[in-house]
């Protein structure tokens, strides 16, 4: 009888512990990252007589927790995958809107620049034209300008975002550690810290957001967290400590660092292995979108630069003077590394616009040699000339001057376009300064008697001091010619160019000795356009990325490669959303508490409760009959 | 499958809110009337777009070109039509002038009314365009092309013209220098010129000539000298005999490719000069006639010769000017053509432009209902189920 009453006890023991697991899993049915818990219930050993094995009553041995490894990893990969794409797509698609104006964009502003020059080729005397043509010029500089300190501004955002992840990284890392102290001290008791692991799985879930995450069980229960490519964020109870770094070249762009514990001072830049989560998408979107956008837009501004101011150079204004340019841009960046130990100094200029391209180079010593790469094409780029100032380096349509004594191992960021956009300005400010007419006019003799007519005459040095005097061609014969009389006679060649003091010509038919052609300022001419169409086919013409991209076609090329860009990664954040929501579900139907589970785990205890409490009444009845009927025996 | 109770309010709550976003975008494309809001809505299609709405703008701008090109081309032409007038009444004096009978006073009445169509014509060569531009000044369209001292006339314009685009592949000239149109006049008969020799004492008579052999001509001076009436030679400007000949009136002398038609009696010593043609001009054309009309001296034969070369002049003048005219009116065709294949292709990109980036409002606002269904549905079945739990009938 006494073991009715023992074993009933148990049962009820056991069950009021079952309700409490119970209502533990009610109470926390709203927190995050709970996992919903499970009595163990596990029967008394029973006592063995000559009659049988009685049993004993029930136990809980434990508690334990519902959770699958599996599913768990599969959530934070694609949590991990998420916050990068997400992050990545909404960088990009506030440059992605910045670009996408029809009527205000790019194209639509260096269309309306040409559409100016047309009108003032009209009526190239009109002041009122010029002073549009002006006003389109400034409405492109201030619309590239203000997408290049728009980007800049998206750039700083960035890096803050880079700060503050870091910062969030390390706290989760260090929360992370000290739980692993609290799980391996608890686990020792053999029984399962069902808390504590859970907060673990949710700062993990969390760091998950950050960056992508893989992590590896101990056997003390502590688990090793791992980064990026496989960089040791926690081991054991031991935080690592990520930090926010200026990059070598650029103190304003920020890298990330990985310092270890222990080993003070040894910082090691890990930008480059760090994929997945937050971190991974801001330092993606900023190396594939920000920069490279910045880098374009600079290509375009050094274009429509280059063209429009070598033109001026080689027309006349309508106070018969060559033209100023018109534009300013940025000059090419060069940044030495902070690591540098010589002297040396780089001098970068642009050489050729059409070999120009959108990417940045490092320059650097080794063992005596300076060698080009290409940061973004990740090549080694080969260099003509030999750096001195006489015979400079070439290469990517830039001229590179090395002076100094070099340290081994130094090296420089040659960045030939990022600033370009920020510099692009108007440097014209009255419509008299811009050069419509051409520099020279060619003009045949009224005297003339022979057949022969000269060509208009091309500009091909405007620097050249003698370009506007006035040049006799003189033929002594039909079939030669002198120049200015300088006692050299050529021979005549019908349609043969004939160059002189920075112009080149030619001359057609048959002259008759004595004939002479003069080429000559073309100030006066104030009706001539020859120069503004000039700069229009020079704007028209493919003149980017080695003669196979017009500006206009670059800035198309520049809006739908962000938008496809964005597109894509908007697209990766929908679809890695869906797979995180079913991963989640996953985790979920697994961990999660259902309460109408509880509802029924609940009304099965409290009967099974109810039904131990019925035994001990019965037991105690059955004790009172025998009470009974001793006494009234 | 088991359902947590956090994940069906977590994934309840996320599914409205996607539902919202979808809701909020059909409704900024309806509102905007956009479906392109942005280039990653469909980066192909935004290129395209901006691709064709740099070609409109282009297009619309060369319109613009055509038509102010349009406007100056036809004030070129009337001008134009003005100096042929003008010259068409020269001629008709001059060939009133020509005439023996006529008194000098008479001629030099002549001469006075070809003044007045001289510096009508001086003035017609100096018209500007509504800007003040001078139509016939070439590149130096600021400066007054035609400069009058006495009667001769000198041009101070450019002999170059500027261009105006009126599609992506044709540029016009925008006008004609004055030069080309006025003073470049292939004298003569356009390869050489004749004169009568200036101490004549016959009343011989020389025309301008024709050219029956281009490819034999010479371009020289040569001297056509009778030794008696009936016997002449041809000498060039070194002195060598290119021909000679027996002469009756009217006789033709021909040499090198040419032939030219001297009439009359020529005296003994009398010589006719047959030189190449430079060019004239149309201004020179006439004061040289008021000079001849206005000088007593000259023997009736020389004013004949000299009207005759005068004439000639006059005829290449004006059909200088009709060729001229001519080219002007092809220009002002082909603005016409470009303008209307520029309006075609305008409509065609200017529809689709509209195809890739308007919205299509049929398709939108089924959208849109469909969409308020979803969220509606979910709103009331979310509202419907959250509330069942086995708790509720626990009592």
């Amino acid at each position: 009888m006494s073991n009715v009453l023992a074993t009933s006890v148990s049962g009820l023991l056991a069950f009021q512990k079952a309700l409490s697991v119970t209502s533990n899993n009610v109470s926390n049915v709203s927190t995050p990252g709970y996992s919903v818990e499970s009595p163990d219930f596990t029967a008394q050993l029973g006592v063995s007589t000559s009659l049988g094995n009685f049993g004993n009553g029930v136990d809980v041995s434990g508690v334990t927790r519902s959770y699958s490894e599996l599913l768990a990893g599969q959530m934070r990969t694609s949590q991990s995958s998420y916050s990068s794409f997400n992050a990545y797509a909404t960088t990009a698609g506030s440059i992605d809107n910045m670009l996408s104006d029809t009527s205000t964009g790019l194209t639509a502003t260096l269309q309306n620049f040409t559409n100016s020059l047309q009108t003032l080729a009209n009526a190239p005397t009109q002041s009122a034209s010029g002073q549009a043509v002006l006003s389109s010029a400034q409405t492109l500089a201030q619309t590239i300008q203000g997408y290049a300190s728009q980007l800049s501004q998206a750039d700083q955002n960035v890096e803050g975002q880079i700060s503050s992840s870091v910062a969030e990284i390390n706290t989760l890392a260090s929360g992370i550690a000290t739980v692993n102290g609290q799980i391996a001290a608890q686990s020792a008791s053999g029984q399962s810290p069902n808390t504590l692991l859970d907060q673990r799985d949710q700062l993990i879930n969390q760091l998950s957001q950050y960056v992508s995450v893989n992590t590896a069980t101990q056997s003390d229960g502590s688990l090793d967290v791992f980064i990026g490519s496989g960089q040791s964020l926690v081991t054991g109870a031991v935080p690592q400590t990520l930090t926010a770094i200026p990059n070598q070249y650029n103190p304003t762009q920020l890298d990330v660092g990985l310092s270890t514990a222990g080993s003070a001072g040894s910082t090691v830049d890990i930008t480059g292995s760090i994929t997945g989560g937050s971190l991974g998408g801001l330092l993606a979107v900023r190396s594939q979108v920000i920069d490279p956008t910045l880098n374009t837009l600079g290509q375009l501004s050094i274009g429509v630069a280059t063209i429009v101011n070598q033109q001026q150079a080689a027309g006349l204004t309508s106070s018969g003077t060559q033209g100023q340019p018109m534009f300013a841009v940025g000059p090419v960046q060069v940044s030495n590394s902070s690591f540098n130990t010589g002297t040396a100094q780089v001098g970068v200029t642009l050489s050729n616009v059409s070999a120009l391209t959108t990417d940045d180079y490092t320059l650097t010593n080794t063992g005596g040699t300076w060698q080009l790469y290409d940061q973004t094409q990740q090549q080694a780029v080969t260099m003509g000339g030999d750096g001195s100032a006489g015979n400079p380096f070439t290469a990517a349509g830039l001229s590179i001057v090395v002076s100094g004594t070099p340290g081994a191992g130094d090296s420089f960021l040659i960045q030939p376009t990022s600033q370009a956009a920020a510099g692009f300005g108007v440097l014209l400010t009255s419509p008299s300064q811009i050069a419509s007419a051409a520099a020279v006019q060619a003009n045949a003799a009224a005297t003339n008697t022979g057949s022969g007519t000269i060509a208009a005459a091309t500009v091909t040095d405007p620097t050249n001091p003698s370009l506007l005097t006035a040049t006799n061609i003189v033929f002594s014969s039909p079939t030669q010619y002198q120049i200015n009389g300088t006692g050299t006679t050529y021979a005549y060649t019908p349609g043969a160019a004939i160059a002189a003091n920075g112009w080149t010509t030619s001359i057609s038919g048959t002259p008759a000795a004595g004939d002479t052609f003069t080429v000559s300022s073309n100030a006066g001419n104030t009706g001539d356009n020859s120069n503004l169409f000039a700069i229009i086919d020079g704007l028209n013409t493919n003149s980017l990325n080695g003669g196979t991209t017009s500006l206009i076609g670059a800035a198309n090329t520049l809006v739908s490669q962000v938008g496809a860009q964005t597109q894509q990664a908007q697209n990766n954040a929908q679809a890695q959303q869906a797979v995180n929501t079913s991963a989640t579900d996953a985790v979920n139907s697994v961990s999660g508490v259902n309460l109408d589970e509880e509802a029924a785990n609940m009304v099965k205890y409290q009967q099974a409760y109810q039904a131990c409490a019925q035994m001990i009444q019965a037991s105690s009845q059955m004790f009172t009959s025998l009470l009974t009927a001793i006494t009234d025996g | 499958m088991r359902v947590s109770t956090l994940g069906f309010q977590t994934d309840a709550s996320q599914q409205m809110q996607t539902l919202e976003t979808q809701i909020s975008q059909t409704q900024q494309e309806l509102s905007t009337g956009l479906q392109l809001q942005s280039a990653s809505d469909n980066p192909a299609a935004m290129s395209q777009v901006n691709q064709l709405n740099v070609q409109i703008s282009a297009s619309q701008q060369y319109q613009t070109n055509g038509s102010s090109l349009n406007s100056n081309l036809t004030l070129e032409e009337q001008s134009l039509s003005d100096a042929t007038n003008v010259m068409q009444s020269a001629r008709d004096l001059a060939v009133e002038a020509n005439n023996a009978s006529l008194t000098s006073s008479q001629r030099q009445d002549i001469a006075t009314q070809l003044q007045q169509l001289l510096q009508q014509l001086v003035s017609t060569a100096n018209s500007t365009d509504s800007n003040g531009n001078y139509l016939f000044a070439g590149e130096a369209s600021t400066t007054q092309p035609f400069a009058q001292s006495g009667n001769s006339v000198t041009y101070n314009g450019s002999n170059s013209v500027s261009q105006v685009q009126i599609s992506s592949n044709q540029r016009l000239s925008s006008s004609d220098s004055g030069s080309s149109v006025f003073m470049n006049i292939p004298a003569g008969n356009g390869t050489f010129t004749t004169a009568v020799g200036a101490g004549n004492s016959g009343s011989a008579t020389i025309d301008a000539g024709t050219v029956t052999n281009a490819s034999q001509w010479v371009p020289d001076t040569y001297t056509i000298t009778f030794t008696d009436p009936t016997d002449y030679t041809v000498t060039n400007s070194a002195g060598t005999t290119v021909t000679s000949g027996t002469f009756t009136s009217p006789g033709s002398i021909a040499f090198d490719g040419i032939s030219t038609t001297v009439t009359g009696t020529p005296a003994a010593g009398d010589t006719f000069t047959v030189a190449p043609a430079g060019t004239s001009s149309a201004f020179n054309t006439l004061s040289s006639l008021i000079t001849t009309l206005n000088n007593p001296d000259l023997s009736s034969a020389q004013v004949s010769t000299q009207v005759g070369t005068a004439l000639e002049q006059i005829d290449g003048a004006i059909s200088n000017f009709g060729e001229v005219s001519a080219s002007v009116g092809a220009r002002i065709n082909a603005i016409t053509a470009a303008n209307t294949t520029a309006q075609s292709q305008q409509t065609t990109m200017t529809a689709s432009v509209s195809t890739l980036q308007d919205v299509n409002y049929a398709a939108a606002t089924t959208q849109l209902s469909t969409e308020e269904l979803a969220l509606q549905a979910a709103q009331e079945s979310y509202a419907s189920i959250a509330k069942m739990s086995l708790f509720n009938y626990l009592q």
